[in-house]
């Protein structure tokens, strides 16, 4: 059971790092809550009692979102929910609609924000490695001497291992931006022990961006994660494929390299085959929804992978 | 601790009460406003029966604080049935037979009522996903989207609602016929009152301490300092057992709380009764329990060694039960046989996962009736030992089965009732306990897991002379279901087959894991697991199509059973011809042909693991406009 003594909803920014500051060394901050309260049970940490929780979730700035056309920017306390139901957001991030209905079940979704699985940094969130493909950088903010002190880092040096981030005391993580892929065809494959409402064993993103002839990857976007302690972006795979065209054999070679890169701590030979399945499924996948030539995609391939 | 003053819309009226900042929305609706139609399955956001609309979005109540909810509008089940007439999807789901248990049901609704909300054309593969975050442990979930289907077509007109009319039974006609089930209403309505959601005026809340060791000796126990805090109403241990402290389903080795030593980790030691739940947490951490660790046996092979840790004294070697079945000679038969087999097969420990944690009710009436409410599988059972154990007339003794929220047979023992009649006594307040999901997994019976090895005989024509059997089951640290169950697992052993030659040896052994007990089957599934997995080695072997071999050996009408019971019917040949048919069986022998499988790409196959039917819709949609 998570015992508190105050539940606290601060307004905004300042408010938070007020409260932050009274209550220092003795507080936690909540966002969506979809992690903290399942972490507070026997099994886990038990019984929790902790004096003050801080819910950052309705802090206006958490929740802003701006698309420009080079980047979008979207607050910490998103709910995972709203990729899938804002349109704009979906457009340029395609990957993130097909991430989000990946993600926990529909109840969560609509709790759970993206800065709360960030900052959980799980080696198999499914968050992760879609804002890495999208050169996600992450905007964080702390109280400093009176002030508001607010830097910026890339989200894969933020992430340093299995639950830990840059995150300094007193920080909150306040915004994500990324890369607006208008255009590009998204896919996000996944496996656990079922469905919905599961752990990934594998993640994958893949975005891909085809010239005019939908037969030439003019770009590439790959990250996956569940295979070793940190999310990872495939850049070598990324600049074999870039330029060239989209055929079976260079997919199929494409596939192959990240197999290597397993460095779990269970199940590496299941994951090997899983990581070059989910390779062609998702660039096949991404490519179809980029509008790829359907003659340039085998379709006994395409099926295979379906 | 100051508390939050909460205001919020639930089910259409104005809600402004003080509620404590650690509640979650859950605790609110339930405890603070007794709206006990949303359960609690896992408090982990696992399983979905807590889900509610806040401001029209499906929400895991389970995992929001309450403050989270503050100005909302928030619907409950009860909410959609709230003139007294059942929404179209209750309809549905009664109509379908959709809700067994019942314990998920609440939560079901409302994911789909959600799914019905956002996609009024929903589709099944979307009905799958949408109710994805939902876990149902008894109907397989085929009847569950069919009412949701159900529902949309007669919201969509597609169907007409006299579709939810019982159509079938005739007065007093039932047999053959599809009758709705009479509970339904009650459960897809969240009305029906399980355990938990049941309360008594004056009643007190229970929490249990467990034993942190596999083994120990309980050098002392002081729960001074516990019963000495405000809003603890009563402690106990077994010393204030008053009668005959055993319980159990054949042997009675099991007390009320751990007397004198604990035997595995997740065994009651004392118990608490307070006014509130966190007193009662808090109560607990001041019992102060002095253990003396003793070596603890985890295999039940090692358990059986001379000189392995024994667990109770009436058992030196460890054995709970040994059940020798004999027929014939089996090495004669092995002799007349042209081919041998020999295997070991191993099953593992299986949890029940009902929906509906443990939970129960206790207090004495007017006549100074000590009566327990629970959903027990077993009551007049557990009434009978239960007087024993107060040392008290049966007749002072009552057992009221509440609804249970699934059992598969993980709610045969009586694991909990003793204490809560023993505080129901001690305080002479109504006293309830309601288990964590945690709790209910370490402290309640699992499946046996097992080790067996199987040696079987057979001519080449299939037919089997002789079968060997040794099965050892690790029954954990009590006896519970142990006996009965090592006694059909060896009954069916040999499985419905005519072997003229059986040798079977079951044992179930005490170890210090966690108590196994009655599982659906009771048994059978792990020697016929054997036997079974036996059979298709054999036709492999032999040549011959795994049907076949078993259509060779089967016992037919008027058949003696291993243990000489006769047989007026025998079913098998029936059940075989049904599953070959509905499989889609390729005759011949087991080989393996990899891609040249003749049953890829067939009709009915399912799929690779999918998820997104959502964005098809969508897309249908896009590519009709």
């Amino acid at each position: 059971m998570l015992i508190c003594d105050e539940y606290l909803t601060p307004a905004s920014l300042d408010e938070a790092f007020a409260a932050m500051e009274k209550h220092r060394g003795h507080y936690r901050v909540v966002a969506g809550a979809t992690d903290t309260l399942p972490w507070a049970r026997q099994g886990r940490a038990g019984d929790v009692h902790i004096r003050a929780l801080i819910d950052v979730a309705k802090i206006p700035e958490l929740n802003e979102k701006k698309t420009g056309d080079r980047r979008v920017r979207f607050g910490a306390a998103t709910p995972i929910q709203r990729f899938l139901d804002d349109p704009a957001l979906g457009r340029a991030m395609p990957c993130m609609p097909r991430c989000a209905v990946w993600f926990a079940d529909d109840q969560i979704r609509s709790l759970a924000t993206i800065g709360g699985n960030i900052i959980n940094a799980s080696p198999a969130a499914d968050g992760t490695p879609c804002l890495i493909a999208h050169e996600a950088t992450v905007e964080l903010a702390a109280r400093r001497g009176g002030k508001t002190a607010r830097r910026k880092m890339p989200l894969e040096s933020f992430i340093t291992g299995p639950n830990k981030t840059a995150l300094e005391d007193g920080e909150l993580l306040v915004a994500i931006e990324c890369d607006a892929l208008p255009g590009y065809g998204g896919s996000f494959e996944k496996v656990g022990h079922r469905r919905s409402l599961v752990i990934s064993l594998v993640c994958l993103a893949a975005l891909v961006k085809l010239d005019s002839t939908g037969r030439k990857i003019e770009d590439v976007r790959l990250a996956i994660a569940g295979i070793g302690p940190l999310p990872l972006r495939l850049a070598e795979v990324e600049k074999f494929l870039r330029g060239g065209p989209i055929g079976m054999e260079r997919l199929e070679r494409a596939a192959a390299m990240p197999v290597e890169l397993v460095a779990s701590r269970t199940r590496q030979e299941y994951r090997r085959d899983v990581v070059r399945g989910f390779m062609m499924r998702g660039l096949i996948n991404a490519a179809r929804r980029a509008g790829a030539d359907a003659a340039a995609l085998a379709p006994e391939l395409e099926a295979a992978y379906a | 601790m100051p508390d939050l003053h909460f205001v919020a819309t639930v089910n259409d009226r104005k809600v402004s009460r003080s509620a404590k900042p650690h509640q979650r929305l859950l605790d609110f609706l339930r405890d603070d406003l007794n709206l006990t139609g949303n359960k609690e399955g896992c408090g982990a956001g696992e399983c979905g029966t807590c889900s509610v609309f806040v401001d029209g979005v499906l929400m895991k109540s389970c995992l929001m604080p309450v403050a989270k909810a503050q100005g909302t509008s928030i619907e409950t089940i009860e909410a959609l049935a709230r003139t007294g007439e059942l929404s179209l999807l209750q309809k549905a789901f009664h109509k379908a037979g959709a809700s067994q248990c019942g314990y998920c049901i609440p939560g079901m609704v409302m994911a789909a009522t959600a799914a019905i909300r956002a996609n009024p054309f929903v589709g099944r593969e979307e009905i799958k996903e949408r109710l994805g975050g939902n876990i149902c442990r008894c109907t397989g979930y085929q009847k569950i989207f069919d009412a949701v289907e159900m529902a949309r077509d007669v919201q969509n007109g597609t169907l007409p609602a006299t579709a939810f009319a019982e159509a079938d039974a005739e007065q007093g006609d039932f047999i053959g016929k599809n009758v709705r089930r009479i509970d339904a209403p009650s459960k897809v309505s969240g009305a029906l009152k399980y355990a938990g959601d049941m309360t008594m005026p004056g009643m007190l809340h229970v929490q249990v301490l467990r034993s942190p060791h596999a083994h120990a000796r309980i050098v002392s126990i002081d729960t001074s300092a516990a019963e000495a805090m405000p809003g603890v109403e009563g402690v106990i241990t077994s010393a204030d057992v008053p009668g005959e402290d055993g319980f159990g389903v054949f042997v009675n080795d099991q007390p009320v709380m751990a007397r004198g030593k604990v035997r595995y980790v997740g065994e009651a030691v004392a118990a608490v009764a307070a006014e509130d739940p966190l007193a009662a947490v808090r109560a607990l951490e001041k019992i102060k329990v002095v253990y003396e660790e003793l070596p603890a046996v985890f295999d039940p092979d090692e358990a059986m060694y001379d000189g392995a840790p024994v667990l109770h004294d009436y058992a030196p070697d460890n054995i709970t039960m040994h059940v020798p079945i004999r027929v014939g000679d089996v090495e004669k038969g092995f002799a007349e046989s042209d081919l041998l087999l020999e295997e070991n097969y191993a099953t593992q420990a299986v949890e029940h996962a009902y929906l509906e944690p443990e939970a129960g009710l206790a207090y004495l009436d007017h006549d100074g009736v000590v009566t327990v409410v629970s959903p027990s599988q077993n009551i007049t059972h557990h009434r009978r030992l239960l007087a024993r154990i107060l040392a008290m007339p049966i007749a002072k003794v009552r057992f009221i089965m509440s609804p249970v929220g699934g059992g598969f047979g993980g709610k045969e023992d009586m694991i909990y009732q003793g204490m809560l009649a023993l505080l129901a006594m001690k305080t002479r307040r109504p006293v309830r306990l309601v288990f964590t999901r945690e709790e209910s997994i370490v402290s309640t019976a699992k499946r046996h897991p097992s080790r067996t090895n199987l040696r079987m005989g057979l001519t080449r024509d299939g037919r089997i002379r002789a079968l060997e059997m040794k099965m050892i089951s690790d029954g954990g640290a009590y006896g519970l279901s142990t006996a009965g169950v090592m006694r059909k697992a060896a009954i069916l052993a040999a499985g419905p087959y005519v072997i003229p030659h059986v040798k079977i040896d079951t044992f179930g052994v005490y170890t210090n894991n966690t108590p196994s007990g009655a599982f659906r089957s009771f048994g059978a599934l792990q020697t016929e697991f054997a036997t079974e997995s036996m059979l298709d080695v054999a036709a492999e072997r032999l040549g011959l199509d795994p049907f076949a071999i078993r259509r060779i050996n089967a016992m037919r009408d008027g058949a003696t059973t291993h243990t000489k019971q006769k047989l007026g019917s025998v079913s098998l040949l029936r059940a075989l011809e049904a599953a070959e048919k509905a499989s889609g069986w390729e005759a011949g022998a087991p080989v393996s042909r990899g891609d040249k499988r003749g049953d890829l790409g067939r009709d009915g196959n399912r799929p690779p693991v999918s998820l997104g039917a959502r964005f098809e819709t969508a897309e249908k949609q896009q590519a009709a406009e």
